[in-house]
């Protein structure tokens, strides 16, 4: 393809829609979990990948659509987001002495979880990649082809960047959440429940990244072993597009989805990962707080 | 912050255990001793840059990977010990180059860039390697496994007193001072922008020589082992656990992690990952501190209950 072919390609258009998406409702809940509360979740991945394993049970068990399986997987990983704060996370976050070494023993436990989860579901699972037939159907409008599944994919994660942002502009929550990633002691101070807030971003993140993962396995084969390249994806997401920051991180995977679709046409696919690294790299060394910095906060 | 005679008699007792292993043990043994000492190396000189300054590096393995492939080159034509010396050089100059941009940034930023650094070198070195038309490379030749032992114990010992004297010099203060307020730092008069840089290549010479003689290790040479993202974590992960900001803190993660391992693997090799993952949970949870707080901690109370 030339040049000008790929620019005006409307399929690679709708590949990048769809990645960019993908990437940015897994690295809102990573960012809404590293933005309240500081911890490096290394494990995020892992919530994505169990997402797609339970949506490709209930589905050839149950016979259940991945639309609805959705709803199950949102709600049954925002109560492992609930459990896991319970019991592990609080005590972390709400003893003065442990907080200094906060980023650190969160990257240790999170870690520790991943391996768990990882071997776990490959342990009852096997390596195997799975893959399931569901809306595959070709649709087409014009030279563009697109499969059922990738257009239903792209509109319920438009859906939920939406209604996060929308959430996060509008309620009163949105802007208790806001104020604990600004300013989380002054938010404490003017009132704010913290501990509240941590519950809710816990929640959301954890349900985004079900959610993420479902979709997922909806359109492309999965293994136990695709959480680790995902939560770095994620991590890009977040960092390029400045932490805390959610509307940057959106513009920041569409970005990401960008590279990888029209870098690879355009060079080849051994490029892909050079491409990547190689644009987030040198975009952090000449602007070292992401694309969107505008105000720092730590 | 003197030295003890106390501290030498125990380092100086280390090493000498250390030495004689290749002597009385079988190969098993010397292989997890090996194990020790590279991650030990690793472990101290990430020390250097990331529990001095607080920037956590997840790109220690860059300097490894750069490390073995200048040897893998080179090491045919040119004696072992230049090649090794070519190997630190070459990662120190890749620090220099980079350190001054990558050092400007902060916090989760700089750990992720770290990272991403580490796998931009890893793939543009497998594009252009796949370009000439190779994918991986057979070694042929390499030295006997005590010869490594003894090179990386050599280095181990090296980066264990470099930690140790950076630590204890005013330019480790000045680290220190760093990490707690770089603005206040700077205003007292810490040249933090060269500190960070040098502190940045100090951390990048031995991994370098150790990538190099490690990559001799096994008789093939692959970019994906040799920049293995998991040897930074691993590294990280024996840091945190040891904790502490000295060398005796990664002393306790590696030679823990590594036994650890070793038991898990010759035991439950199918539950090896499963098992790790839940020990490490528990650790974060009961010794938040790391193993080196704990310790202290012990010791403390020992002392308070026998005065």
């Amino acid at each position: 393809m030339s040049f000008v072919d790929v620019f005006l390609s409307q399929q690679l258009l709708f590949a990048t829609l769809v990645t960019g998406a993908l990437y940015a409702i897994i690295a809102l809940g990573l960012n809404l979990v590293y933005g309240t509360m500081r911890l490096l979740n290394v494990a995020h991945g892992e919530l994505v990948m169990v997402g797609a394993y339970v949506g490709y049970w209930l589905f050839s068990v149950f016979g259940l659509s991945p639309l609805i399986s959705t709803v199950v997987v949102a709600a049954f990983s925002a109560i492992v987001g609930v459990l896991l704060y319970k019991f592990l996370l609080r005590d972390m976050l709400v003893r003065v002495d442990r907080r200094e070494r906060l980023e650190a023993n969160s990257l240790l436990l999170f870690f520790g979880l991943s391996l768990l989860i990882q071997n776990i579901v490959a342990w009852v699972e096997t390596a195997t990649p799975r893959a399931y037939q569901y809306m595959d159907h070709v649709y087409r409008f014009g030279d563009l082809a697109m499969t059922g599944n990738r257009i239903i994919a792209l509109l319920v994660a438009l859906a939920i960047c939406i209604g996060v942002t929308l959430f996060l502009r509008w309620s009163v929550f949105g802007l208790a959440l806001r104020s604990v990633i600004e300013q989380p002691e002054a938010a404490r101070i003017v009132g704010v429940n913290v501990e509240q807030v941590h519950i809710v971003s816990l929640t959301l993140g954890f349900a985004s990244a079900g959610v993420a993962g479902v979709l997922l396995g909806m359109m492309e084969q999965f293994s136990p072993f695709i959480g680790f390249p995902l939560a770095i994806a994620a991590f890009i997401v977040v960092i390029l597009g400045g932490l805390g920051n959610i509307l940057g991180g959106f513009l920041a995977a569409l970005l990401l989805g960008a590279i990888e679709t029209y870098g690879v046409a355009l060079t080849s696919p051994n490029l892909r990962s050079v491409l990547l690294y190689g644009v987030f790299v040198a975009t952090l060394m000449f602007l070292p707080q992401g694309l969107f910095a505008k105000r720092v906060s730590r | 912050m003197n030295v003890t005679l106390k501290e030498i008699a125990v380092f100086v007792c280390l090493i000498l255990a250390f030495a004689v292993l290749p002597f009385l043990a079988q190969d098993y043994a010397i292989g997890v001793g090996l194990a020790i000492l590279m991650w030990l190396a690793l472990t101290q000189s990430w020390a250097v840059l990331s529990s001095m300054t607080g920037y956590i590096s997840l790109g220690q393995v860059v300097f490894y990977g750069i490390g073995s492939y200048v040897v893998v080159v080179t090491w045919q034509w040119i004696p072992l010990w230049l090649a090794l010396i070519m190997a630190g050089a070459i990662s120190a100059l890749f620090a220099l180059i980079v350190g001054l941009p990558v050092m400007r940034v902060r916090g989760p930023y700089f750990v992720i860039l770290t990272f991403g650094l580490a796998e931009l070198v890893k793939y543009s070195l497998m594009a252009i390697e796949a370009k000439m038309g190779i994918s991986s490379r057979l070694l042929f030749g390499t030295p006997p496994i005590e010869t490594i032992y003894w090179i990386v114990l050599v280095l181990a010992v090296a980066s264990t007193l470099l930690l140790e004297t950076v630590h204890r010099s005013p330019f480790g203060h000045g680290l220190r001072s760093l990490r707690e307020n770089e603005e206040a730092a700077e205003t007292l008069g810490v040249p933090v922008a060269r500190y960070k840089l040098i502190a940045f290549i100090l951390s990048a010479i031995i991994p370098g020589m150790v990538g190099g003689i490690m990559a001799l290790r096994s008789s093939y040479f692959e970019a994906t082992q040799a920049f293995d993202p998991m040897i930074s974590i691993t590294v990280i992960v024996m840091a945190i656990l040891g904790g502490g900001d000295n060398a005796r803190g990664p002393l306790f993660g590696v030679i823990f992690l590594v036994i650890l391992s070793e038991l898990l693997w010759t035991n439950a090799p199918q539950f090896y990952m499963i098992i790790l993952g839940i020990l490490l949970i528990v650790f974060v949870v009961k010794l938040p501190n790391g193993l080196l707080g704990w310790y202290r901690n012990y010791k403390h109370r020992a002392q308070g209950e026998g005065s």
